[in-house]
């Protein structure tokens, strides 16, 4: 019945979008798009792209021979070290400083506080964000009102960072006290200690209600939600929670700042976000723009951790105050208090579903903890709905609504998944939970209601605003749920022997964006030199997903030559052109893009040359195998020839240069159907993870290789979300967590095994047809791990992490 | 932070198959003297001996360099990761690391091959199991650890093949001072 049901859905659903598409927003998205000439490459016709080519700086990074930023230290002998003094009392205010003791000390510089010159006063935001920032300033470099423990009060420079160290300890802070909450519900009461002042932030977020700690309100709604849920439907609600997860970059953030022979200033610094770092410095500390150089080395992880400015003053202010170079390294324990951290949310689910199993209504609200700054409080939140919900987006109704909430507690900000993995724990466990209610197969239920090629989905609009739709043009989810059952042993499955151990399977499906629709901007510029090599210059930025190699072979695949015969420069702001930086899954996908528009334009040069000097006409030239060739008489010459003619040649010699710049109104999701196989023992809760298998639809993956190194990783993160406790927190809003082994993170012992399985689709806006890959896994472990649980014992924990005492309590009140 | 300060002294140490002389602080870490001395493979992510990227080997034995002053390495043989192999001519580890797409932002990646030399040394031929057990105190944040683990895997299989051609004279696979089955080479310390 079933099966007849979603066939004549299926049919029903293709006439009737058929039909609709009359309206202007329909007609905005047209299915048909108008592809680039050649991105279009089948398979075998791929030469550079879709090819496991090898990461352009793994050599430097096995030999450790790359440089990330403190590497950068041996060149600066007249270096000094900063080191930050941070509020000890979660809010309140600072009455005195005494740095005394610390300035009489050896090797002291200098100690700055929130009156020092050197110091800005004005505010502004940390998030990484494009201008005008969707994000409240709210922040002072240092604090004198200090609203969580962390908040930085003072900072030093010393000639060592032992002393830097010892100088901090030897500085005494008076504060007067005041109220404080840690509890986002509490905060949101309305009785509760208020954060800031009405007036006292500049760039208020909508919604924004500080006499009841919000930051931020967002709501969208499509069709008519509480009509379906007042209407002839079961409605079934449910409530989840997630962990103040950590991004746990190993790297610590790590910014060195000094001021050159130019007098500009320059920054080498561990970000994801060059450019936005750069403007924010200018805007803080009033300096033009063009005095200012950012620019980024290897960079040890970031995860989103790095798509904000959260160091980066420090060592400039220090670095104004002494005229030396200085460098700041945050403390592991720092990273666990004072840098960022995901936003633990509390995410209600609540559906309208007719007897049939037709969703009518899904409703989702969220409730996120921000801390202390509002940052990507709002953005973030946005994404709880707008990331998962479009999964669904033949459902007539939908709602979404959130509210971004301050308490004294550290800092949150962006991170892989970006909002979307607290959502998708909601709306995939809940979705998994009104099936098995209704006794329908929790996957079938899904496929029924699932978005295909053709959709426009509605709801990306919803919460984007008029234009923000997105039509689907590639959608391989269907495949990724028949490889990812195949792949997990989904109908085949094995009940230990012993009759208190029970095996289930759970699957969660998962969308993306990106980047942002409408919001990004990536530019390259290629240059080539006369022995038939080039230089490719490109402001997108690698922070270890190997976006370079990526960006090389889009470039080769265009030029027609080898990886090997480009070189690639990223992220210098004084070098490369433009980019919006590293997140929302954009890299690829935009920057990628404007490679590739730089390679077309330096390939139409360097055809007209080829013209030249094989006597034939353009069009019947291609690039290939270092050489352009003629496809009619075979000739052909070799790119270094056409350099040499080109710099020294003619008359008409030039400097071939192709340029690129690309932004964009899509934000083509990619897929994932995520399955994890689990034991249960019933009589304790134990559980036993044997293997998580994540099917990924990314269009066409440019390098497979490294998609599938990007993909365990951030099925790795999931899991992770899953089932460690993340930042715990004491009453006053203290990280208890100070080193990795207090934090948690899942060892290699105790990570199970992950299967990646590419799914190859073609997404016709992204270049030869990316989307892409990184964040779309590390939304799915927690809802995948939860329904397992669910399938195996019958019990379901829909408060983060999932633990062998939840289950096993769980188990006691279903026998109460 | 990592660990200076103490009273001035001399500390012997032959890295990488130079010996050199160091004054550093009584209370100085091992990781902040290499370092300082260029030796910027070893990398310090955590502040004293949980995340495993400043693995070298001392004496021939792993350790993590944060986790112990450059005093007590007094007189001691330090092979951090560039002792191993070069960008032209990696050692197998490192190879399979790359060949795997082990390697993403590559900063823990010292300490971890570090850690695979020394157990595919002592294990030429281990599980998946093994493997995991040796890299559990090694932190990655971005790979989820299969690929490392594969790639350890796969460099074990490469050196068996190469160890079968050593025997007639090939070249030595690993380091060989602090191997317990190889004894005849510096493997790569020194230039030979």
């Amino acid at each position: 019945m079933n099966n007849d049901d979603e066939t004549a859905k299926a049919d029903g659903g293709t006439a009737s979008q058929s039909e609709t598409v009359e309206d202007e927003r329909h007609e905005e998205h047209p299915l048909e798009w108008d592809e680039p000439e050649n991105n279009d490459k089948a398979p075998d016709e791929r030469d550079s792209v879709s090819h496991r080519a090898e990461k352009y700086d793994d050599r430097k990074l096995v030999t450790g021979q790359a440089k990330y930023t403190a590497d950068y230290e041996e060149r600066y002998p007249d270096l000094a070290y900063a080191a930050v003094v941070r509020s000890e009392i979660p809010h309140g205010r600072v009455t005195g400083i005494d740095a005394s003791a610390a300035e009489a000390m050896d090797g002291v510089e200098v100690v700055l506080t929130p009156e020092s010159d050197a110091v800005p006063n004005g505010k502004y935001t940390s998030a990484g964000q494009s201008y005008p920032e969707p994000s409240p300033w709210d922040m002072r470099v240092l604090n004198e009102h200090v609203r969580y423990i962390g908040d930085p009060v003072a900072a030093v420079a010393a000639e060592d960072r032992a002393t830097a160290t010892a100088a901090v300890e030897a500085i005494e802070v008076s504060y007067e006290e005041d109220d404080y909450v840690t509890d986002p519900e509490e905060a949101f009461d309305g009785d509760a200690p208020q954060l800031f002042e009405d007036g006292e932030v500049e760039n208020e977020i909508v919604g924004y209600d500080y006499d009841r700690n919000r930051m931020a309100h967002i709501e969208g709604e499509l069709g008519d939600v509480d009509a379906a849920l007042d209407g002839d439907t079961h409605v079934h609600e449910t409530e989840w929670e997630t962990i103040r997860q950590s991004h746990a970059n190993v790297e610590k953030h790590t910014s060195l700042a000094y001021t050159d022979e130019d007098d500009r200033h320059v920054l080498i610094t561990s970000t994801q976000v060059p450019n936005h770092t750069r403007r924010q410095l200018a805007h803080l500390f009033d300096i033009p723009i063009r005095d200012i150089r950012v620019t980024k080395p290897r960079v040890g992880g970031g995860f989103g951790g790095k798509q904000a400015m959260v160091v980066e003053p420090i060592p400039l202010a220090l670095s104004l105050a002494t005229d030396r170079p200085v460098l700041y390294e945050a403390s592991r324990q720092e990273e666990f208090y004072a840098m960022r951290s995901r936003h633990p949310m509390k995410v209600r689910a609540k559906t309208a579903v007719t007897d049939d199993g037709d969703i009518e209504a899904i409703d989702l609200y969220a409730l996120s903890n921000t801390g202390a700054y509002g940052s990507h409080g709002m953005t973030v939140a946005g994404n709880v709905g707008s990331k998962p919900l479009p999964l669904y987006s033949k459902v007539p109704n939908a709602r979404f609504e959130a509210d971004i909430v301050h308490t004294n507690t550290p800092q949150t900000g962006a991170m892989r998944g970006y909002g979307a993995p607290q959502g998708t724990l909601a709306l995939e466990g809940h979705l998994d939970e009104v099936a098995r209610d209704l006794g329908l197969d929790p996957i079938e239920f899904r496929r029924r209601h699932h978005m295909e090629v053709g959709d426009l989905d509605e709801i990306a609009g919803m919460m984007g605003g008029e234009g923000a739709e997105r039509r689907i043009r590639s959608c391989g989810l269907d495949e990724c749920i028949e490889r990812g059952k195949e792949a997990i042993g989904y109908d085949d499955l094995e009940q230990p022997e012993e009759d208190h151990l029970h095996r289930g399977i759970g699957m969660a499906l998962s969308a993306q964006g990106t980047g942002v629709a409408g919001d990004e901007l990536g530019a390259a510029q290629l240059m080539m030199n006369e022995d038939g090599s080039f230089h490719l210059q490109v402001g997108g930025v690698d922070i270890g997903t190997g976006a370079d190699t990526a960006f090389l072979q889009i470039a080769a695949e265009v030029l027609g030559c080898d990886e090997d015969d480009i070189i690639v420069k990223s992220s210098d702001t004084d070098v490369t052109p433009f980019d919006y930086g590293a997140y929302a899954s954009s890299t690829t996908y935009i920057s990628g893009m404007a490679v590739k528009k730089a390679a077309e334009d330096a390939k139409a040069r360097i055809l007209d040359w080829g013209s030249k000097l094989l006597d034939e006409p353009v069009e019947k030239l291609e690039t290939g195998n270092g050489t352009v060739y003629s496809e009619t008489s075979g000739d052909s010459v070799a790119l270094e020839e056409i350099g040499y003619e080109a710099a020294y040649g003619d008359d008409e010699r030039e400097h071939i240069l192709g340029k690129g710049t690309h932004c964009t109104d899509e934000s083509p999701p990619p897929f994932a159907a995520q399955f994890a196989d689990v034991t249960v023992d019933e009589t304790t809760g134990e559980f036993d993870v044997h293997k998580l298998v994540v099917a990924v639809d990314c269009g066409v993956a440019i390098n497979p290789g490294m998609a599938e190194g990007q993909i365990e990783g951030a099925n790795h993160m999931s899991y992770e979300m899953a089932v460690s406790e993340g930042i715990t927190l004491d009453d006053e809003g203290r990280a208890e967590v100070t080193d990795f082994d207090e934090y948690g993170l899942p060892s290699a012992t105790e990570t199970p095994p992950i299967e990646s399985i590419l799914v190859e689709t073609h997404e016709p806006t992204g270049p030869f047809g990316a989307k892409s890959v990184a964040e779309v896994p590390t939304n799915t472990v927690p809802p995948a791990l939860s329904n397992a649980v669910r399938d195996a014992v019958g019990v379901r924990i829909r408060e983060m992490p999932i633990t062998a005492e939840k289950i096993a309590s769980k188990l006691d009140e279903r026998t109460d | 932070m990592p660990k200076t300060g103490g009273y001035a002294v001399d500390i012997e140490l032959t890295i990488n198959g130079e010996r050199t002389i160091v004054e550093a602080g009584s209370e100085t870490d091992l990781a902040t003297v290499l370092r300082q001395h260029g030796y910027i493979g070893v990398k310090c992510g955590c502040d004293g001996g949980t995340c495993g990227a400043s693995k070298v080997f001392v004496d021939g034995e792993v350790r993590m360099a944060c986790g112990m002053t450059a005093a007590d390495a007094d007189g001691s043989e330090v092979q951090t990761v560039a002792a191993l192999g070069t960008q032209d001519d990696l050692h197998p580890v490192q190879q399979a690391f790359v060949d795997n797409f082990a390697v993403q932002c590559g900063f823990c990646i010292p300490g971890m091959v570090i850690q695979a030399v020394a157990l595919l040394d002592s294990n030429p031929d281990p599980t998946e199991r093994e493997v995991r057990e040796a890299l559990d105190d090694n932190v990655c944040r971005c790979t989820g650890y299969q690929k490392p683990v594969e790639a350890v895997l796969d460099a074990a299989d490469r050196m068996q093949g190469e160890q079968s051609v050593a025997a007639d004279g090939g070249q030595p696979a690993s380091l060989g001072p602090r191997g317990a089955d190889s004894t005849d080479c510096c493997g790569g310390g020194c230039d030979e």
